[in-house]
């Protein structure tokens, strides 16, 4: 999948770059949110995700996981093992996700005390990870075809010009009426997106404070989701990251899930 | 003589530490304090309890181990110190072997042991403490062998140890007998020896489409089997007038499976096992030793589900005696359903469970609400409490028990 998305994202750069072919202003808004989802990041990676839980006080929560990833063609797959606070330390995580949009994803947690893999409803995408401000949904890559996108316009951000590109879900009842997505030109990173909830009131902003490449893949290391509506923030920092680094298949598997790091 | 018990206990934890302590292991735990009271002696507290839990543990490359003492402090200056787990393990390529004491996990049942038949059970208080802690510990050999997604487990345990059962004395001690029949726990040994030990095998996939598992055993009954002696004491009378009860485990062939897949957001989970002539208590007192043997079911099937970003789960259990005779004292069928909501609210700084058995029959239950609220980094209050409904049956029976209770517990 991860070739299929390389030639995509070659093709579209090529038209997109061609001289009096194609300028930035000719791009639909589902063919900049098509660019941001085929970015090329590598076949696998793996790095130590920090998320830190700021109430209105100003009080803090801090969990730590480690998560590997690895692109197998028409599927992805992802496993974390969350490593503090201790109480859920060697609880382990596994999402698949695959190509076939009609597919929904596997999702199994592996929960210590019990020393047992569960497999669980995906129908809990709308559900808040770990008690931060980011859902499931909003930690995995959703499908520019799940949504209608529209340019709205282009401005410069941070010193980055950027598309603004809004995109409104096709299905009914889904948690987010619209979002809002800052794209940075050339380097397809949101830099920041405004998400709506269901009665269309603004809800809540992601804002990447720090991107760099990392073996000349572009990659978020540090993004910071305000929920307006209740006054409260996570930040995520992504540390130690390393691709294309030749995780074994066998990394997303029942056995790494009980065994843990 | 309990001041040399605890410290021999204390003597003992400590050289465990330090053996391994140079290895350079992680050691993490948690110390809980558990106090709780039957509601109708508010007055008086049924359990006053202090743990400490060690885990301690290293994995590398290409072995592991982990140790898992435990010590219970009671009120009367008790000190309970257990091993709770204490193994190695080896890694291979495609293959995974633990030796030593370890809990064994099986089945896709939610708070019911269908195929999960390798550990025993400590049920000397019910099904009430935590799950981790109602596993025991069993001394055996595992070996896993791994073809992608399939695995391939294969279990030894050459000493049998029965599931424990609360004392006579106990409030959780069943009511099964009459309280005058003398118990005779001599015959209830299993001499640990090859011919004695047991052997599991099972079969897993973790697919996208399904899981599954298939599992065979050839073991000793957990349940003892109840062998009566009937002794008549008076001449006078023509009957038997006096009971004596010999609990003994005999050997027993089950094997059985579990699954579980998502349909369209809902998680569909089932689970069964067939046990080959168990043996079951009879009610005719002509009966040379008031037992039979039948071929028996236990299965279930189970749906999670989540609405409004609440969690559910139900499960219907049933258990079947097949070729059933009527003088049998288990009911032919035996249904039993589980069901469980679970949220969490602001930010997971709270958990709200409602949990529930129920039995048909008897229409008695165990509802267990709990509160989990984080205090803070790896400290939590929980507060809870086990409530019986009905008057007979797996819960009504001890519908004297009901128990509010709260635990204060800090995991490092």
């Amino acid at each position: 999948m991860k070739t299929t998305r390389n030639l995509i994202t070659a093709m579209v750069l090529m038209l997109w770059m061609a001289p009096g072919m194609l300028n930035a202003q000719d791009l639909t808004g589902k063919e900049i949110m098509e660019n941001v989802y085929y970015r090329d990041e590598g076949d696998d990676r793996k790095g130590k995700l920090t998320m830190t839980l700021v109430n209105s006080r100003g009080d803090k929560r801090v969990r730590n996981l480690q998560q590997f990833y690895k692109d197998f063609g028409n599927v992805e797959k992802k496993i974390m093992f969350f490593l503090s606070p201790a109480d859920v330390r060697n609880t382990s995580f596994m999402n698949w996700s695959y190509d076939d949009e009609s597919k929904d994803d596997d999702q199994w947690i592996y929960l210590p005390a019990l020393q047992k893999v569960k497999r669980i409803s995906s129908d809990s995408k709308d559900d808040y990870f770990m008690g931060s401000d980011f859902t499931y949904d909003d930690l995995g890559e959703r499908h520019p075809n799940e949504d209608t996108h529209k340019l709205l316009r282009t401005e410069t951000r941070n010193g980055e010009a950027c598309y603004v590109v809004e995109s409104t879900p096709k299905e009914d009842g889904y948690m987010y009426s619209k979002t809002v997505t800052w794209v940075i030109r050339n380097k397809w990173i949101g830099l920041k997106k405004e998400f709506y909830d269901e009665d269309g009131d603004f809800l809540k902003t992601l804002q990447v404070k720090d991107y760099n490449q990392v073996q000349s893949f572009w990659t978020i290391l540090h993004s910071v989701m305000e929920n307006d509506q209740k006054d409260h923030k996570t930040i995520m920092e992504y540390k130690d990251v390393e691709i294309n680094t030749g995780i074994r298949d066998a990394y997303f598997t029942e056995r790494m899930m009980t065994r843990g790091l | 003589m309990h001041v040399l018990k605890k410290i021999t206990a204390i003597a003992i934890l400590v050289m465990a530490v330090q053996a391994v302590y140079s290895q350079d292991p992680e050691i993490h735990g948690y110390v809980r304090n558990y106090t709780g009271a039957l509601t109708d002696d508010p007055g008086n507290f049924s359990i006053i309890q202090n743990t400490l839990n060690l885990d301690i543990e290293k994995t590398g490359m290409d072995m592991g181990f982990k140790v898992n003492p435990n010590l219970y402090h009671y009120t009367n200056d008790e000190i309970d110190l257990g091993l709770r787990e204490a193994y190695i393990d080896l890694y291979f390529k495609s293959m995974d072997i633990r030796l030593g004491k370890q809990q064994i996990i099986w089945g896709q049942a939610d708070g019911v042991f269908i195929t999960d038949v390798v550990s025993p059970k400590n049920l000397r208080e019910f099904l009430l403490p935590n799950f981790e802690e109602i596993r025991v510990g069993i001394t055996s050999l595992k070996a896993d062998y791994y073809v992608g997604n399939h695995t391939f487990e294969l279990v030894w345990v050459p000493e049998f140890v029965p599931t424990q059962y609360p004392d006579r004395e106990s409030i959780w001690f069943p009511s099964m007998f009459p309280d005058d029949a003398t118990i005779d726990q001599s015959q209830k040994e299993i001499n640990p020896s090859i011919e004695n030990s047991e052997v599991f095998f099972k079969y897993s996939l973790l697919s996208s489409q399904l899981d599954l598992e298939l599992m065979a055993g050839y073991m000793w009954d957990d349940d003892p089997a109840m062998h009566m002696d009937r002794y008549n004491t008076n001449p006078q009378i023509p009957m038997p007038d006096s009971l004596v009860i010999h609990p003994q485990h005999h050997r027993i062939t089950l094997a059985g499976g579990s699954f579980s897949t998502d349909i369209g957001g809902l998680v569909l989970r089932g689970e069964g096992a067939f046990y080959d002539d168990k043996y079951f208590s009879v009610a005719t007192m002509s009966d040379e030793d008031g037992l039979v043997t039948k071929d028996y079911a236990h299965y279930l099937l189970g749906l999670d589900f989540v609405i409004g970003g609440v969690n559910f789960s139900t499960q219907f259990i049933q258990e079947t005696i097949l070729d059933y005779e009527d003088p049998i004292r288990q009911d032919e069928f035996e249904n039993t359903m589980t069901f469980l909501a679970k949220d969490d609210l602001f930010r997971d700084k709270l958990t709200l469970e409602f949990f529930m058995y129920y039995g048909f029959k008897n229409q008695d239950a165990l509802i267990r609400p709990t509160a989990t609220y984080e205090v803070g980094s790896g400290l939590n209050l929980i507060t809870g409490a086990n409530l019986f409904t009905g008057t007979q049956g797996r819960f009504g029976q001890f519908n004297q028990n009901d128990m509010v209770y709260f635990k204060l517990r800090y995991d490092f």
